[in-house]
C-alpha cells in the first residue's frame, strides 16, 4: 500500500513538470517579429521601406516640430510663441537648454529613421527585380539624405558660417544596426563631409528614380523630382545658385506640377484628402488614421492656438495680397492666428512648386543666370497667383521677401536666415541682436547623447 | 496543458479514497482568565493546516494525528501550545497579550509559529486592515510595517501605489512586492490605457482579509525566488468556523475634502504682478490694457471678476460603504461569504470609485485524510478616472486660468472656453488655456473591472506528519475602459465632432502548485519540517482597442455611432514559468533553529541560453530565552537573535526583451510598412538579489514590552537594464543584464504595553532606514523626467540639475552656481545667469531617509481609541509645475503662487524670486530652485469606537454591536507648500517604459491632493 501511495506521490510532484513543462518554457512573440525573418523577400523590403517615410511622418520629424521649432529659432519677432510647452518656448526665446524635449526626439527620430532607411539600402539585393532596386534604394537615399540636410542644418554651424571642411557636423551612419558595440560610440563628421554624403546620395537617388514612380500611390512616395526639389534645396544652403537654379528647372520643366489657382487652395484641402495637390512635389500625407499634423497643433485657432502672428509680419504684406486671407485678423485688437493649418488632418507640404520658382529665381539672379526663365518672371509667377501686380524690376531683397512672404510658417526661416547672413533679436528686455552664426541658432547635441557617447562634441554656448 | 494540472487533483483524490482513518477526536473549552469561553480562538494542530475555531462559548472540538499539540491563537491573547497526548478533552485558559510572538504566521507555502521564525518577517491582521475609507488594503496599512513603505501617486481614486519592501531593487523591472491570495500569486499588472497606473490589487476587498504576512528577508521570500527580489505580501482571506452561523454587517459614511490647497494669486494681485511683469518686458500700455481685457472676458475692468479656480474643482466628496458576511459551518464544512458594496467620490469633480465584491471561501474535511476547499472572489469595479496630471484637461491644471477670467463667460453666459453658440465651432474668446471643466462637463473616462479570483485545494494526510496538498487558481481581470469627449472639449481634442476611446483587456493567469510538506518530532529534541514541490503559472495578456470620431451629436456616445474609425489595435502577449521549490526547518530543543530553502525558476521571458535561475537561502535562529540559565529571567521573556542570506530574483520585464524584433507598426496612410523595435539580448537573465539579514526579537517584562530590530544589506546585480545607447545607432536603450545597486537598511519596532487592565493603552512604533545606492551602471546616467535620474553612486530617482543660487540683486536675474571643477580640484562656486554654464549636480533626493509609524491603542470599558501617525522624513520633492506657476510669469500668464509676491523689484533688493518679466524666461529652467523638503508626519487614522455592552446587545438580539467615527489623513506636518507632500505625478508612474516609471519618484505635477475623510458607522453582529 505505502509503496503504491508514494510511488503515486513522486509522478504527482513531477506531472506537469519536467515532461510537459520546459517545452511551455518556448513562447513566440505574437505583435512583433523575429528580426532574423523580418527582411526576407522582396515584399519585406518595399514594407521596410514604407516604414521610413513613417518616420517622417512622426511629429519629431516632418510631422510639425522640425519646421516649428526652425521658425521659432529664427524669428525677430513677427510671430510669438504664447503656448505652455517648455520645448518651443525655449526655442522661441534662443535659450535652447541641452535637454529640451524637442531638440533630444528630433534627433533620436531621426537617426531611428535613417537606420531604417539603412536597413532597406542593406537589403537591396532581397528585391526581385532591377527596377524596384533602383526605386527602393533612391527613394531610401532621398530619405536619407532629407535628414541628413536637417540635421547637419540644425545641429551644426551653417555652411557659409566658417570653414565647413574643419566645422563639425553630424555623425554619418551609413549601415544598419545590429548590435551595440565600441563602433556605435561614432564621432561627428564635418560639415562638408555629411553635405558630401547628402549630394552623393541624392545624385544617385535621381539617376535611380524614374518619373513617374510606380509604387506611387497618389505621389505619396518620392519621384525624380521630389530629389531634384532637394537637390536645388541643399545647392542653396550651400549658395551654389546656379546648381539651384538648374536642379530648381528640372522640377518646374517637367510640367507635372502647376500652381493652384489660389494660396488658400494649396493650405485649405478638405479633411482626410489623401494624396498631393497639383503644386505638391513631395508631402507627409496626413489622415485620421495615420500620423499628425503637430503644425494644426500649435498654430490653428481651433486648437491651441499657441502662435501669435504679429503686425511686424502682417504688415510686410502688401494690401490686396490674397495669402493675408490666411491670416486670422482680429479687429478688435486681440491676437492674429495663422490659418495655414487650419486642416485636422491636412498634409504637409514639404516641397512645393512655388519654392522651386523662389529657388530658380534667386539662384538664376545670383548666379547671374536665367535657366528656365528670367528671375522676374519667376517672383511675378508668384505674385499673381497671390493677386498681386507684377514687379517691373526686380532686387535681390525683393527675391528674398517674397520668399518670406510665400513660405512664412513652413520651416524655412532658419535655414534663409543663416545662408543670407541676416540676424534675428532675442526679445528680452532689452533685446539683443543675434548673428546668422550665433551660437544660440544652433541646436545642442541632446544632452542624453552626450552622456551615451563620450566621442560627441558638444557645441559652442552649451 | 490542461490535464496536466487535473492529474495531481485526481491522484489526490484517488489517494484519499483508499487513506484508512488513524485520527482522534479532541474537543475541549477555551476561556480567558476569568473563566469566560473565548469564541473564535484559532484552534490548529501544530504543523499542519488542520483546524477550526471556538465556538460562541468556547468550545471545539477536532480530529488530530496522535501525539498531535494543538496552537491555540487568538488576537489579544497569548498563544499556547497544549500537547494532547492521550487525552480526549482538553482545558485551556488563554492569558491576555497586546503582543503577537506567539502566533501562527503564514509564510510561503505553509504556516510557522512566530516563535519558529527564522526570517525577517511582519504579520498584520483584520484588525489593522479593512473598515477604512480607502479602496485598497496597502492604503490601510501605510506605517504600519516596518521596512514597508507605501506611497499613494495622488488623491485620485483608485490610482497606482507604490509599495517598497526594503527599497527599490531594480531600475528597469517590476519594483512592487509579489502578491499572493491565498497560496496564488495574483495579477498586479497596470492595465490602464494612459500613462497613469491603476491599482488590481484594489479589487481586493480589503474586508476579507483575514491576515497579511510581508517576507521581507531572502531566507522568508527565497521560496518564491524569481519573483521574491521587491518582497512577497501574502494575504490571507478570512475562512469559516465551526459553531453557530455568524452574521457581521457593517456600514459606514462620510466625506471626503482636500487635505490642503495651494495659494494662488486673487485678481488684484494677478493684475499688479502680471503688469509689471508686462512692462518689465517692453510690452506696450496699449497692448497689456488689451491683453487683460481680453483674459476678463472682454470687459474693461480686469478686476471685475474675482474666480478662485480651485474651488471649481475641489469638491466636498461622499463615502458610504456596506459590508455584509456571514460565517460558520461544522467540524467536517465551514464557510465564508461576504458582500461589500462601496461607493466613494473623489475630491475631484468627476471622480469616482464603486466596488461590488463578494467571497466565497469554503473547507471541507471529507474524510479524516483530505480536505479540500475552494476560495472564490468575484468583484466589479468601476473608476471614473479623471485625465492625467499632465492634460491639459487635468481638472487640477486650472490653476493655470487666470483669476480675473469669468467662470461663466458674460458674452456667452456659457462656461469660459466654450464654443461659439453661433458656429458651434471654437472662437477666439477663450481663457488663454483650456478650461478642463470642459472636460469634465462632456467628457468620461470609465474603466470597469471584472475580476475573478478564485482557487480549489485538495490537500491528503498520508502518513503521520506527511501532507501533499494541491492547489488550482485561476485569476481572471477583465477590463474595459471607455471615453468619450464631446464637441465642447474640441479645442483639447481636435474638432472632430465628438471623440470615442474603447479597450478591453483580458489579463489572465492559471496557477498550479503541488507540494508535500512533512514534519515530525524525532526523540522530541529534533523538531524537522520539509516542504517540497513544484509549480507552473501561465499567464496570457490580451487587449484591444479602438478609437473613433465624427459622432451625430454628443449624445451618442459609444464608438458604434463613431463614423469614423481613427484607429485600433490588439495585443496579445504571453509567459509562462516553471517552478521547483523546498524548504527545511529544523528546530533542535526548541531553541536552536536552522532553515534552508531554494528555488529553480525557468522563465519564458529569458533567452534559451539563462533560462533557469536557481535562489537558495538559509538562516538560523536561537531561542535564547529557551536555555535553562534565561528561562525564568524577571527582565528578559523572549530574546531571539536570528541571521539569514539568500538570494532572490526578478524577472518582472517586458516578455520578449531578450529579442531582435520588427514590427509592423508603421504603416503609412494606409500602407503597410515595418521596422526594427529592438536589439538582441541574447544573453539576458534575471536580476539577482543577495540580502543578509541580522535580527533580533526580544520581549521584556513578560512581553510587556516587545520589539524587534533587523538590519539587512540586499545587493543586486546583473541588473536587466534599458541601458542608454547613442540615439545614433537607431535605437535609444538597449536591454541587458548590467550594473548593480544596493539597499543597505534597519529596521526598528517596539511594542508596549503601558496600561494594562479596565483601561489598556499599547503603543506601536515602528521606524526604518533604508539606503539605495546604484553601484554600478556602466554607462550613463539614464535620464528621467525633469531632474530625476539614475546615476551611479546615487540612490535610484536623485534629481540632478543646475543648483540655483538665488537672485543678482544687480539686476534681478535668477542666478546658479557654476560648480564646475577648478584647475585645483575645488569646486568653483561663482554663479551665472546662464543656466547651460552651470554644472549638474545633485541637488534632491526623492527616497526618505527615515520612514515610520506610531499607533496608539486606548480601550476602556467599551470604548476604544486607536490613532496612527506615519512619517516620511528626508526626501525631496520635485514641483515639476513650478516651472509655470511660481516664475513671476516669466513663463507665460498662467496664475502664479503668491510666493512670487516677493519678486526682484528694484536694483539692491534681496529676494529668491527672480525679475518678473512676461515670457522672460528668467529662473524658469529646471533647477534646484523647484526642489522642496518632501518631509512629512500625518495623522493618517483615528478611529473611536463604542462597543455596545453584550447585554444591552443581546436585549435587541445582537451578539455585539459598536459604533464608531473615524478619520483619515486629518493633520498633515508639513513644510511643503504644494497641495500635498505625498505625491508622485500619476502620468510618469504607468507609462511603457518600466524604467522612467521607476525613476521619475516624487514629482508633483498639478497632482490632486490626498482626501481628508470624515466617516461613522455601525458594525453588528448577530
Amino acid at each position: 500500500m505505502k509503496k503504491i501511495l508514494y510511488g503515486l506521490f513522486t509522478a504527482c510532484l513531477l506531472t506537469g513538470s519536467f515532461t510537459a513543462c520546459n517545452s511551455k518554457l518556448d513562447v513566440e512573440p505574437t505583435d512583433s517579429i523575429d528580426a532574423t525573418n523580418a527582411l526576407t523577400t522582396s515584399a519585406d523590403v518595399e514594407a521596410a521601406l514604407v516604414g521610413c517615410y513613417t518616420g517622417l511622418q512622426n511629429a519629431d520629424a516632418y510631422g510639425g516640430n522640425i519646421q516649428l521649432l526652425s521658425d521659432l529659432l529664427a524669428d525677430n519677432g513677427e510671430i510669438s510663441f504664447v503656448g505652455t510647452f517648455i520645448p518651443p518656448n525655449q526655442a522661441a526665446r534662443k535659450q535652447i537648454l541641452k535637454d529640451n524635449g524637442f531638440v533630444t526626439s528630433i534627433w533620436t527620430n531621426a537617426y531611428d529613421v535613417i537606420n531604417r532607411t539603412n536597413n532597406v539600402l542593406a537589403n537591396l539585393d532581397k528585391l526581385d527585380t532591377p527596377a524596384k532596386q533602383a526605386r527602393v534604394e533612391g527613394e531610401a537615399k532621398f530619405i536619407r539624405s532629407l535628414l541628413y540636410f536637417d540635421l547637419v542644418r540644425l545641429y551644426a554651424r551653417d555652411w557659409n558660417d566658417g570653414n565647413p571642411q574643419t566645422n563639425l557636423g553630424v555623425p554619418l551612419v551609413l549601415s544598419p544596426t545590429t548590435a551595440i558595440s565600441g563602433e556605435s560610440q561614432v564621432r561627428r563628421n564635418t560639415v562638408a563631409e555629411v553635405y558630401t554624403q547628402i549630394l552623393t546620395d541624392l545624385t544617385t537617388a535621381e539617376a535611380r528614380l524614374t518619373t513617374a514612380n510606380p509604387a506611387n500611390n497618389n505621389g505619396f512616395f518620392a519621384n525624380r523630382y521630389s530629389v531634384a526639389a532637394l537637390l536645388s534645396r541643399v545647392y542653396l544652403q550651400q549658395s551654389k545658385f546656379a546648381e539651384s537654379a538648374a536642379a530648381a528647372n528640372r522640377v518646374i520643366s517637367s510640367g507635372r506640377y502647376s500652381l493652384t489657382s489660389s494660396y488658400a487652395e494649396e493650405f485649405t484641402s478638405s479633411n482626410d484628402l489623401l494624396g498631393n495637390t497639383q503644386e505638391d512635389i513631395f508631402a507627409i500625407q496626413i489622415s485620421s488614421q495615420s500620423g499628425a499634423n503637430e503644425l494644426n497643433t500649435y498654430y490653428s485657432v481651433n486648437r491651441r492656438a499657441d502662435v501669435n502672428i504679429n503686425d511686424q509680419l502682417i504688415d510686410q504684406f502688401e494690401s490686396g495680397d490674397e495669402r493675408l486671407d490666411l491670416i486670422l485678423i482680429d479687429p478688435d485688437g486681440g491676437p492674429a492666428y495663422s490659418g495655414k493649418y487650419d486642416v485636422l488632418y491636412g498634409n504637409i507640404k514639404l516641397f512645393r512648386l512655388a519654392e522651386m520658382y523662389l529657388n530658380r529665381a534667386e539662384g538664376n539672379f545670383r548666379a547671374g543666370t536665367t535657366a528656365g526663365a528670367a528671375p522676374l518672371d519667376d517672383i511675378n509667377t508668384i505674385r499673381e497667383r497671390a493677386g498681386l501686380a507684377p514687379l517691373t524690376t526686380l532686387t535681390l531683397d525683393d527675391i528674398l521677401k517674397e520668399r518670406r512672404l510665400e513660405l512664412a510658417l513652413e520651416g524655412f526661416r532658419l535655414g534663409d536666415l543663416k545662408r543670407n547672413k541676416e540676424s534675428t533679436v532675442d526679445l528680452g528686455n532689452p533685446p539683443v541682436t543675434l548673428p546668422y552664426n550665433s551660437p544660440r541658432l544652433i541646436f545642442p547635441i541632446p544632452l542624453r547623447e552626450i552622456n551615451a557617447n563620450p566621442n560627441l562634441v558638444q557645441n559652442e554656448g552649451y | 496543458m490542461k490535464q496536466n494540472f487535473l492529474i495531481p487533483l485526481a491522484c489526490g483524490v484517488l489517494l484519499a479514497t483508499s487513506a484508512t482513518a488513524q485520527t482522534r477526536t479532541v474537543s475541549g473549552r477555551v476561556t480567558d482568565a476569568s473563566g469566560s469561553g473565548l469564541p473564535g480562538v484559532t484552534v490548529l494542530e501544530r504543523g499542519t493546516t488542520n483546524g477550526t475555531s471556538t465556538g460562541t462559548d468556547g468550545s471545539f472540538t477536532l480530529s488530530v494525528q496522535p501525539g498531535a499539540t494543538l496552537v491555540l491563537s487568538s488576537i489579544g491573547f497569548e498563544t499556547q501550545n497544549v500537547a494532547v497526548g492521550d487525552r480526549t478533552t482538553v482545558a485551556v485558559s488563554l492569558k491576555s497579550s497586546a503582543t503577537e510572538l506567539g502566533e501562527a504566521v503564514v509564510v510561503g507555502y505553509g504556516t510557522q509559529s512566530k516563535a519558529d521564525l527564522t526570517g525577517s518577517v511582519t504579520q498584520l491582521s483584520s484588525k489593522d486592515v479593512g473598515n477604512q475609507p480607502v479602496q485598497s488594503f496597502e492604503q490601510s496599512i501605510q506605517g504600519r510595517a516596518a521596512g514597508v513603505f507605501i506611497e499613494n501617486s495622488s488623491g485620485k481614486l483608485g490610482q497606482g501605489i507604490r509599495v517598497r519592501v526594503r527599497g527599490v531593487s531594480s531600475i528597469s523591472g517590476d519594483t512592487q512586492p509579489l502578491y499572493v491570495v491565498d497560496g496564488i500569486p495574483v495579477l498586479a499588472d497596470n492595465l490602464s490605457s494612459t500613462s497613469a497606473a491603476t491599482n488590481p490589487i484594489a479589487d481586493i476587498n480589503p474586508n476579507d482579509i483575514e491576515s497579511i504576512t510581508v517576507l521581507k528577508d531572502a531566507s522568508a521570500s527565497a521560496i518564491y525566488g524569481s519573483r521574491a527580489s521587491n518582497g512577497v505580501v501574502l494575504i490571507t482571506t478570512k475562512r469559516g468556523k465551526s459553531g453557530a452561523t455568524r452574521f457581521t454587517l457593517g456600514f459606514q459614511t462620510g466625506t471626503s475634502s482636500p487635505t490642503h490647497k495651494r495659494e494662488f494669486l486673487n485678481s488684484q494681485e494677478y493684475v499688479t504682478l502680471l503688469t509689471e511683469a508686462l512692462v518689465n518686458s517692453g510690452r506696450t500700455a496699449a497692448a497689456n490694457t488689451t491683453r487683460l481685457r481680453t483674459y476678463a472676458g472682454g470687459v474693461t475692468d480686469p478686476l471685475t471678476y474675482n474666480t478662485d479656480w480651485q474651488d471649481e474643482v475641489f469638491q466636498n466628496a461622499p463615502f458610504s460603504q456596506y459590508d455584509l458576511s456571514a460565517s460558520g459551518g461544522n467540524e467536517k464544512t465551514k464557510f465564508f461569504i461576504s458582500g461589500q458594496y462601496s461607493n466613494q467620490n473623489g475630491i475631484i469633480v468627476g471622480n469616482k470609485y464603486e466596488r461590488i465584491s463578494t467571497r466565497f471561501n469554503v473547507d471541507h474535511k471529507a474524510n479524516d485524510r483530505l480536505a479540500i476547499g475552494i476560495n472564490a472572489a468575484l468583484s466589479r469595479s468601476r473608476n471614473q478616472r479623471l485625465p492625467n496630471d499632465n492634460a491639459f484637461s487635468n481638472p487640477m491644471q486650472i490653476v493655470a486660468l487666470a483669476p480675473i477670467t469669468p467662470l461663466i463667460d458674460p458674452r456667452t453666459n456659457l462656461l469660459s472656453g466654450s464654443l461659439d453658440p453661433a458656429t458651434g465651432e471654437p472662437n477666439t474668446t477663450f481663457p488663454f488655456y483650456y478650461n478642463p471643466l470642459l472636460s469634465i462637463e462632456n467628457g468620461s473616462y470609465n474603466t470597469i473591472v471584472y475580476r475573478t479570483l478564485s482557487n480549489v485545494y485538495a490537500q491528503l494526510d498520508i502518513v503521520k506528519g506527511l501532507s501533499y496538498r494541491s492547489e488550482l487558481g485561476v485569476d481572471v481581470l477583465n477590463q474595459s475602459e471607455d471615453q468619450f469627449l464631446g464637441r465642447i472639449t474640441s479645442r483639447n481634442t481636435g474638432p472632430t465632432n465628438g471623440f470615442g476611446f474603447s479597450a478591453r483587456s483580458t489579463n489572465a493567469r492559471v496557477v498550479v502548485n503541488n507540494f508535500a510538506t512533512y514534519r515530525n518530532t524525532f526523540s522530541e529534541q529534533h523538531s524537522l519540517e520539509l516542504t517540497l514541490g513544484t509549480s507552473f503559472e501561465s499567464a496570457q495578456l490580451t487587449s484591444n482597442n479602438v478609437t473613433g470620431t465624427q459622432f451625430a451629436s454628443d449624445a451618442y456616445k459609444t464608438l458604434a455611432n463613431a463614423s469614423l474609425i481613427t484607429a485600433g489595435g490588439s495585443n496579445r502577449t504571453n509567459n509562462t514559468l516553471v517552478s521547483y521549490f523546498g524548504r527545511a526547518n529544523y528546530a533542535f530543543g526548541g531553541k536552536y533553529l536552522v532553515g534552508v530553502s531554494a528555488r529553480y525558476d525557468g522563465s519564458s521571458r529569458f533567452g534559451s541560453n539563462n533560462r533557469y535561475g536557481f535562489f537558495p537561502a538559509a538562516s538560523l535562529g536561537w531561542l535564547a530565552t529557551e536555555e535553562a540559565f534565561l528561562k525564568d529571567n524577571a527582565v528578559l521573556s523572549m530574546l531571539k537573535p536570528r541571521i539569514s542570506i539568500g538570494r532572490t530574483g526578478n524577472q518582472g520585464f517586458t516578455n520578449f526583451a531578450s529579442r531582435a524584433l520588427f514590427a509592423g507598426t508603421s504603416g503609412y496612410v494606409g500602407i503597410p510598412g515595418q521596422r526594427p523595435i529592438s536589439l538582441a539580448s541574447p544573453d539576458l537573465t534575471w536580476e539577482s538579489t543577495t540580502q543578509a539579514d541580522a535580527g533580533i526579537e526580544f520581549g521584556l517584562f513578560k512581553d510587556r514590552i516587545s520589539g524587534e530590530v533587523d538590519v539587512y544589506e540586499k545587493r543586486t546585480t546583473d541588473l536587466a537594464l534599458f541601458g542608454p545607447v547613442p540615439g545614433t545607432t537607431g535605437f535609444t536603450s538597449l536591454f541587458r543584464n548590467i550594473g548593480s545597486l544596493r539597499n543597505r537598511g534597519a529596521e526598528f519596532s517596539l511594542t508596549t504595553r503601558n496600561f494594562v487592565g479596565d483601561f489598556t493603552w499599547t503603543t506601536s512604533f515602528n521606524a526604518s532606514r533604508n539606503i539605495n545606492r546604484i553601484t554600478d551602471l556602466d554607462g550613463p546616467p539614464i535620464l528621467g523626467s525633469f531632474l530625476s535620474r539614475a546615476q551611479e553612486g546615487e540612490p535610484l530617482g536623485v534629481f540632478v540639475g543646475p543648483e540655483y543660487a538665488g537672485v543678482d540683486p544687480e539686476n534681478g536675474d535668477a542666478l546658479y552656481y557654476l560648480n564646475s571643477t577648478n584647475a585645483d580640484g575645488t569646486t568653483n562656486r561663482g554663479t551665472t545667469n546662464n543656466i547651460n554654464e552651470a554644472t549638474s549636480v545633485v541637488v534632491g533626493n526623492p527616497n526618505p531617509k527615515w520612514t515610520g509609524g506610531l499607533t496608539n491603542t486606548f480601550s476602556f470599558k467599551g470604548f476604544d481609541l486607536t490613532a496612527t501617525l506615519v512619517g516620511v522624513f528626508g526626501n525631496s520633492i520635485f514641483d515639476g509645475a513650478g516651472q509655470y506657476y511660481s516664475v513671476g510669469f516669466n513663463n507665460g500668464p498662467d496664475n502664479q503662487t503668491r510666493d512670487q509676491l516677493q519678486r526682484w523689484q528694484k536694483r539692491g533688493d534681496i529676494t529668491n524670486v527672480p525679475r518678473a518679466e512676461y515670457l522672460g524666461g528668467n529662473g524658469i529652467g529646471l533647477s534646484s530652485r523647484f526642489v522642496r523638503d518632501g518631509s512629512y508626519g500625518r495623522l493618517r487614522t483615528i478611529a473611536l469606537g463604542y462597543n455596545l455592552p453584550a447585554a444591552w446587545a443581546q436585549k435587541v438580539f445582537l451578539q455585539s454591536a459598536r459604533v464608531f467615527v473615524q478619520g483619515l489623513n486629518l493633520v498633515t506636518f508639513t513644510k511643503y507648500k504644494g497641495w500635498d507632500p505625498e505625491v508622485s505625478t500619476d502620468y510618469l508612474t504607468g507609462s511603457a517604459s518600466q524604467s522612467q516609471n521607476n525613476i521619475n519618484q516624487g514629482i508633483d505635477f498639478y497632482t490632486a491632493p490626498q482626501p481628508k475623510t470624515y466617516t461613522i458607522g455601525v458594525n453588528i453582529g448577530f
